[in-house]
């Protein structure tokens, strides 16, 4: 029997991973300045140690736009804000909050 | 209870105002060598790594005269009095530490749900850090201004890093007397040396308003600091007027009862 046309496979068989980078910009607007991030790698091995908390004084872009030039695609844009009476002064979690992927090569991800 | 000793060591408006800020403030001078050195000898004695055990909330207390004594200090008393007001309750305190060569971070976190008004009533988180601890050692990491946003213990462990992150590094014997929902985070520690930072929370027991002292108080002093706070934190982008908004109600809460 044929292979369906549309099997899809799995990452460990396409030999790329998934690399996860969260950008929280100072405005909306996806050229507006980076201000926190966060990587979280598919590419490391199980076990081996992802980003930590404050182990980088700089972003790796400064905005999603400058990410989006080196390859990341954009796969989440926060919702606008709503204002409910009595809570417009209100600040919670930081809003502008951008999330991207990019799929790697195994190889090509453990070169660093 | 309340001493004339204590009453001379409260804060000024303008340390009050830095606190509403910053959402802690941080002394290196309130607490002898002798005594930092005490501490710490302590607290080489004392069984590592031993593990919060909350039946047993002040083990390292009781274990400790000379930390008994530290915060035993006018000064140090002042400034919790100024925050929390007199006879404070000593929720539970614990010897925190980072061992050597420890390669994790503690992920980014707060110490406490949302208070019923938050940011106005709250408890303090007071550590004491009785050795030199440079930045390679470990020391604690905050994010200054991240007390008037509103989340709760483990919202923020997906953050890993921010603009205007500080890590409370320096010498030893260094007090910060911390707002129960900044944000913040144990660091790794790179050397061979254990680090140690003694903390411990207090409740109030009264209305937080009209504690510190207002003999200094300047009106036109707090709001040009206010104003020259606005953009202090890269990390709030846009939202900087609306924490400018959240300092300065908190302020008149503060300030019409002083």
């Amino acid at each position: 029997m044929a292979v369906p046309a549309r099997t899809v496979l799995q990452p460990e068989m396409s030999g790329t991973r998934q690399q996860i980078l969260i950008l929280h910009l100072a405005e909306p607007d996806l050229g507006a300045q980076t201000v926190a991030w966060a990587l979280f790698d598919g590419s490391r091995p199980a076990g081996d140690q992802q980003m930590q908390a404050g182990d980088q004084p700089d972003p790796p872009y400064e905005s999603v736009v400058d990410a989006m030039h080196a390859g990341w695609r954009v796969v989440q844009l926060p919702q606008l804000p709503t204002y409910p009476q009595g809570a417009e002064h209100e600040t919670g979690p930081l809003p502008w909050e951008y999330v991207l992927e990019r799929c790697v090569r195994l190889e090509a991800a453990n070169d660093d | 209870m309340t001493t004339e000793t204590q009453m001379s060591h409260r804060i000024g408006a303008l340390e009050m105002a830095r606190f509403v800020v910053d959402g802690f403030l941080e002394y290196g001078d309130l607490v002898p060598d002798d005594l930092n050195a005490q501490v710490h000898r302590d607290a080489l004695a004392y069984p590592k790594n031993r593990g919060y055990n909350p039946n047993k909330p002040r083990e390292f207390w009781n274990f400790s005269d000379a930390v008994r004594e530290v915060f035993d200090l006018p000064a140090v008393r002042g400034v919790v009095e100024s925050l929390v007001g007199p006879d404070a309750i000593h929720d539970h305190s614990f010897l925190h530490t980072v061992a050597p060569g420890k390669r994790e971070a503690q992920r980014w976190h707060v110490d406490s749900s949302l208070a019923l008004d938050h940011p106005r009533q709250f408890d303090i988180l007071v550590c004491y850090f009785p050795h030199d601890a440079p930045a390679e050692m470990g020391p604690t990491l905050v994010l200054p201004g991240s007390h008037v946003r509103r989340v709760s213990y483990h919202d923020v462990t997906r953050y890993k890093n921010f603009l205007g992150q500080r890590q409370l590094s320096g010498p030893g014997g260094r007090i910060a007397f911390i707002h129960e929902s900044l944000w913040h985070c144990a660091q790794p520690n790179q050397t061979d040396q254990w680090r140690f930072m003694f903390k411990i929370r207090y409740l109030p027991r009264v209305e937080q308003r009209g504690l510190f002292s207002a003999d200094d108080l300047d009106e036109a002093e707090i709001e040009a600091f206010y104003n020259d706070s606005n953009r202090k934190y890269p990390w709030a982008g846009d939202q900087f007027v609306a924490m400018g908004q959240a300092w300065r109600s908190w302020w008149r809460y503060l300030s019409e009862a002083a």
